[in-house]
């Protein structure tokens, strides 16, 4: 986004025998390095809060921390863990990346998600007898498809009636969601159980290990491979030049011939495809059960994921690998202090928030203004 | 016998129908007075939640009703003293600072839930009595409407008056003559030297406001109780009827009212024990507002300064 | 931002003798109706200055706009701030208005000094300004417009004074308007009425209008010249910015010519020429009009026949609009603005679907394509507001070079984008074209006006087109900007390419074009061949009456 000037704030300070002025100046173009030190201070702040919220809690807080800390990296399972816990995070994160890249507000990708478990498990009962790498395979490319029309939806009636991406994404969501939970109460249910959960799915459809011990599996390994994808894709194609320019400029994008309409779609479709994968891979990967608690928000959380990682997929690993170390921490820390893991979700808000309040630091700068010109 | 059922069930689901609208209407209203002033609110539904949040805990704590709503209402404006903050100080883009308000009220919630709860399973979720029904006396009385528009908790009349006052402010007032304008040229009141940004404040505090109070009623009027995400998307469904509702009033009214026949009549089928998949019938708000959306295509497309930060000098 | 060589400029242009086009007989009289003391007086006493400003600076990030500008305005009269585009004047304007607080100097009104920190203190001061670009709600009435923020009691909207106190002052000053139309249905020359109304309602004894005549045709800017006497008349200051010298000598007293930022000098009007004006304006010789080789126009490569298209807000902004644009020609099309040419660049670039009529480049019909499609058959567009329509500000140079030929060979190959060759493409332009950036990957917000309208021309002309469509090609930029945009305008026309220029700047009409057509509600009001048109013939048209031809 580019700095427009406001009324600037001027200070006045003497220097030896000459006056000379400091002038808190918009800048036209943005730093590099203030890009980057927002999102520092950012953190800082939120610790800072989250430190309060420890101690509302009732907990010493370095003690809290240093036990986040411990279970988030503090053993070699530990770190695996980690990173187990950050693979949705990729995935939402890059698939709300793509669609914020083109100002399309994608706040479906929660629903997204859930179409992808969804397909996963339908691949899961319903494609058997092949070899096992096939059945992965189809289950990718199905949990991807679902993903494209979920999101393809909202860009289909985006682009056709002009309807607000933002409002039909969320309303998908609860579509979606009370769907799952009818077929899981229905259809789906495990007919062994009492609970709103399906029968465990067979082993061969399962996501393999990446490790001899603990939890990593082969979506963590894709979702590595969909970061450099997404990085292909926007600033390698000709589609992802399309879209950047859609997302700063979508008048000028028109003029110049561009296809607001399709492109629309194929953002949102796109977008929907990956942050489905985020559901395949819990469900074929961690769960093997489809169940309505399989997802802690991931989607919403992709958005934070997105935005801390200034929208570019090296920054989305990053922020995805750092969230995962919190939630994991998090658990390490109910055990030990009993502050709720909930916390982690406080902080969420709280540091996007800071994050864009950072931001504004960057859109100015500091000069020194001599008075003679 | 037939028809005095057939009666009672429609009486039944209109008066549901008012119940319901209410607090969506406090959001969509809200809403409307601050998409007038030109900032695009998305933290709707986050503000719903705190507000439903705060009220529980505050009558929870303290057993008084009318402590929960203060306290959620403050609770509104401080979310909206933070959404107009970033919007109207910071210029931050508004979708963006709607949506991290929204998870902040979604995280904050939780957690504060969680402590201020410990130990409780959805078995013994505490709970609260909640408002009763106020029966306006001698309209309360008029068979039929008497029952659907006049016994009605006191949220709701309030909400309803809303309608009319709201309408007269905006178009009767010189307030909301300036607030009009600084949604379709924020230019025109800057020129004259009237603050553009203390206009907006207030519209968006208002909002927040109005939105708190929303929230409050869903635990302190409707559940008596609180669970985590309590606002369920009303606060998207309120920001979908002020622009489906052409952002007017009445229409805005005539919305509220739509949405809340249709969750109405879901628990009513429910309740008469019709066999349907209930989560179809839940889901049916959510699929209309989307109908909705996609009819309304070609119409107004709202306050022509909506959702642009305003800036005193534009680059050419 | 000044071009290079500006020194040299003298060679590069021809000595042509300066053409002023012919003044209407009405105007010729009123020239010589000069207040008596005006032309006496060498110097006034302190009692006859109503505003004086004294080294007043003001400073924005990268630029110097205003530097220790000292003048005065008198009681009574009407004073022309003169200045190219970027000189400074609405940044001065604008401190006097309140809107901007001087970084350094003073202002004093009557003798005293005075502190402007908003609009509100200069309304109450007695001062008011008609802003460049109106400042009013479209979708509110006119009376509404002029009641927003004014002083009035209690908390209601009651209009029934202001709608008494406005009427009376159209009666005083001959403005004819409905109070109860919506801003959006007016003509931009009522539009600006309002804006005048809302000055007067505040009672101002000094009134600023910024550039009130870029949209206005000749016939009513003499009537806003009428109105701006009687109120000299009537005591009131004026002080009227512009950078059209023809305006200034037409109805100023005194002038004060700004250049980058300082005061040149200020002079009474009636002592200076036309010449030194621009001399002052400029700082070097400035020649009115480019020497202008006469190309004979070849066959036709753009025909619209009869097109109807709606605007934005469903009304019928094209009503059978037809015209032809030949090969080796520039076709200016003169008019107000808001007489449809927004909309005939939107359908003749493909952005916008017309109603019926059709488009055909050399022969083929391309009514309603898609712009990819348009452009692909070699229509090339420079639109209006270069920033929102012709470029990504946050993209770099480069890319921005390729904007819309991202999916032509040798851009890209398959989905990708040739990095390489896009690089060496950009290095290219950069280099024929002048454009000062150090690289292709400067992001392109930095650019100042001049080069960013060099990046556009260099995209467009890129690509070789048979059909140029421009809009206010030359809007916001200064003098060498300017020339190099239309020389480059002529380069084109002289190879070959047909080219639409749509202007609302008829010095720029008639110093380009082969043929003038105007445009007025939708439609050609007529065709003159520029060589022999003049000012009189072409305003009759764009006013919508029948001129002698």
């Amino acid at each position: 986004m580019t700095a427009t000037p406001n009324d600037s704030a001027v200070a006045d300070s003497q220097v030896g025998d000459r006056s000379t002025r400091w002038r808190f100046e918009p800048r036209i173009g943005t730093s590099r390095w203030w890009q980057v030190a927002s999102i520092f201070l950012a953190l800082l702040a939120a610790f800072a809060v989250s430190s309060l919220l420890i101690a509302s809690a009732g907990a010493n807080v370095l003690e809290a921390l240093q036990a986040m800390g411990r279970g988030a990296f503090g053993s070699w399972s530990a770190a695996a863990e980690t990173l187990v816990q950050s693979t949705p995070l990729i995935f939402t994160g890059l698939a709300v990346t793509v669609a914020f890249r083109g100002r399309i507000w994608n706040i479906g990708a929660e629903g997204q998600f859930w179409a992808g478990a969804m397909a996963a498990h339908w691949v899961a009962t319903n494609v058997t007898g092949l070899p096992a790498p096939i059945i992965i395979a189809v289950t990718i490319i199905a949990a991807f498809a679902a993903g494209m029309i979920w999101g393809g939806i909202a860009g289909l009636l985006k682009a056709r009636y002009g309807a607000s991406e933002i409002i039909v994404t969320v309303m998908l969501n609860f579509i979606i969601l009370f769907t799952l939970s009818f077929l899981l109460s229905d259809a789906w249910q495990d007919p062994t159980s009492h609970f709103y959960q399906t029968a465990a799915t067979p082993e061969a459809s399962n996501f393999p290990r990446l490790l001899a011990k603990g939890r990593l599996h082969l979506g963590f390994a894709l979702a590595l491979v969909v970061a450099a994808l997404v990085y292909v894709l926007l600033w390698m194609t000709t589609l992802g030049y399309e879209i950047r320019a859609l997302g700063i400029n979508p008048v000028a994008a028109r003029y110049k011939g561009i296809n607001v309409a399709t492109t629309t779609i194929l953002i949102l479709a796109i977008s929907g495809g990956i942050a489905a994968l985020a559901g395949a891979g819990e469900l074929a990967g961690l769960h093997h059960r489809l169940r309505l608690d399989i997802s802690t928000g991931y989607g919403f959380t992709g958005i934070i994921i997105a935005m801390l990682g200034r929208l570019h997929p090296a920054g989305v690993l990053l922020a995805a690998i750092f969230f995962g170390a919190l939630v994991n921490g998090a658990l390490g820390m109910q055990i030990s202090t009993g502050v709720p893991v909930a916390l982690v979700q406080a902080i969420q808000g709280i540091t996007l928030l800071f994050l864009l309040t950072a931001d504004v630091l960057a859109r100015y700068r500091l000069t020194r203004v001599r008075p003679d010109g | 016998m037939d028809s005095l059922l057939q009666a009672t069930f429609i009486v039944g689901l209109l008066a549901g129908m008012v119940r319901i609208a209410a607090p969506i209407l406090f959001g969509a209203l809200g809403e409307l007075v601050v998409e007038r002033a030109g900032v695009l609110n998305l933290s709707i539904e986050g503000t719903m939640l705190m507000g439903a949040f705060v009220g529980f805990l505050i009558t929870y704590q303290s057993g008084e009703l009318w402590y929960g709503v203060l306290g959620a209402m403050v609770a509104g404006g401080i979310l909206g003293l933070l959404m107009a903050f970033l919007a109207c100080t910071l210029k931050v883009d508004q979708v963006v600072s709607g949506l991290a308000i929204n998870l902040l009220s979604s995280g904050l919630t939780f957690y504060l839930f969680r402590l201020a709860f410990k130990n409780v399973g959805s078995q013994n979720l505490p709970s609260i009595s909640t408002f009763d029904v106020v029966k306006i006396p001698l309209l309360g009385d008029i068979p039929f409407v008497g029952e659907i528009l006049f016994s009605q908790h006191i949220l709701t009349y309030v909400a309803l008056i809303l309608v009319p006052s709201i309408s007269f402010i905006l178009y009767r007032t010189k307030f909301g003559l300036e607030l009009r304008s600084i949604g379709e040229n924020p230019r025109a009141i800057d020129m004259r030297g009237l603050s553009v940004t203390r206009r907006q404040y207030l519209a968006v505090v208002f909002g927040g406001v109005m939105s708190g109070l929303g929230g409050s009623f869903l635990t302190l009027a409707s559940a008596g109780l609180f669970v985590p995400e309590i606002s369920g998307g009303r606060g998207w469904i309120a920001l979908a009827i002020v622009i489906f509702g052409n952002w007017r009033p009445s229409l805005i009214l005539l919305g509220a009212l739509f949405f809340g026949l249709i969750d109405s009549f879901q628990l009513s089928l429910q309740a008469v024990g019709v066999k349907m998949p209930y989560q179809l019938l839940l889901a049916m708000p959510y699929i209309l507002t989307i109908v909705a959306l996609v009819l309304n295509r070609g119409r107004s497309q709202g306050p022509l300064a909506l959702g642009r930060p305003y800036y005193r000098e534009e680059r050419t | 931002m000044r071009s290079k060589g500006s020194d040299s400029a003298q060679s590069r242009e021809t000595e042509t003798p300066i053409q002023t086009k012919e003044l209407s007989p009405v105007i010729e009289v009123n020239r010589t109706e000069l207040s008596p003391d005006l032309r006496s007086a060498p110097s006034l006493g302190d009692d006859q200055v109503l505003l004086r400003t004294d080294h007043l600076t003001k400073r924005f990030p990268q630029v110097l706009a205003n530097d220790n500008v000292s003048f005065s305005v008198r009681k009574g009269e009407i004073h022309c701030l003169l200045g190219e585009n970027g000189a400074g004047k609405t940044t001065l304007a604008e401190m006097l208005y309140g809107v901007y607080k001087p970084d350094a100097g003073s202002i004093y009104l009557k003798g005293r000094r005075i502190a402007l920190t908003s609009p509100r203190d200069a309304i109450a001061h007695g001062i008011g300004m008609v802003h460049q670009h109106f400042v009013l709600v479209p979708p509110f009435t006119v009376l509404e417009n002029i009641f927003i923020g004014t002083r009035s009691r209690g908390l209601l909207a009651n209009m029934t004074q202001a709608a008494e106190k406005v009427r009376a002052l159209c009666q005083d000053y001959g403005i004819e308007i409905d109070l109860n139309a919506q801003v959006w249905q007016l003509c931009v020359g009522e539009q600006q009425w309002v804006e005048i109304l809302k000055a007067l309602y505040s009672g101002v004894e000094l009134l600023i209008l910024d550039e009130p005549t870029a949209a206005l045709t000749p016939q009513e800017t003499d009537k806003l010249f009428a109105i701006l006497r009687k109120m000299r008349a009537d005591g009131l200051s004026i002080i009227f910015i512009t950078h059209k010298l023809r305006e200034v000598m037409e109805v100023s007293d005194r002038v004060t010519v700004l250049r980058k930022g300082r005061v040149v000098g200020t002079v009474n009007t009636a002592d200076v020429t036309r010449t030194d004006l621009a001399r002052m304006m400029v700082g070097r010789e400035v020649v009115f009009q480019i020497a202008k080789e006469s190309v004979a126009p070849g066959p036709p490569v753009l025909e619209v026949d009869d097109l109807r298209a709606y605007d934005d807000r469903g009304v019928e902004a094209l009503r059978g609009i037809s015209l032809t644009v030949h090969r080796h020609e520039i076709l200016g099309l003169a008019g107000v603005s808001g007489n449809g040419q927004r909309e005939l660049f939107d359908v003749l670039t493909g952005v916008r679907k017309p109603v019926s009529g059709r488009v055909l480049l050399e022969g083929e019909d391309i009514t309603g394509k898609s712009p990819a499609y348009i452009a692909s058959r070699g229509v090339a567009s420079v639109p209006e507001d270069r920033i929102h329509q012709g470029l990504v500000m946050d993209f770099r140079v480069g890319e921005n070079l390729i904007l819309g030929l991202q999916r032509r060979s040798p851009f890209s190959k398959g989905s990708f984008l040739r990095r390489n060759e896009v690089r060496d493409f950009a290095e290219q332009l950069i280099s024929r074209f002048d454009i000062a950036t150090p690289s292709p990957d400067q992001t392109t917000a930095v650019l100042s006006g001049g080069n960013l309208q060099k990046v556009i021309m260099a995209r467009e002309l890129s690509q070789a087109p048979k059909c140029l469509i421009v809009s206010q090609p030359t809007r916001g930029l200064d003098v060498g900007a300017t020339e190099y945009v239309r020389r480059q305008l002529l380069q084109q026309r002289d190879r070959g390419t047909a080219i639409l220029l749509i202007s609302e700047d008829l010095d720029e009409i008639f110093n380009l074009s082969t043929h003038i057509a105007v445009i007025f509600k939708g439609q050609i009001a007529g065709v003159l061949d520029a060589e022999r048109a003049t000012l009189e013939d072409v305003g009759m048209l764009m006013a919508g009456c029948e001129g002698t031809l």
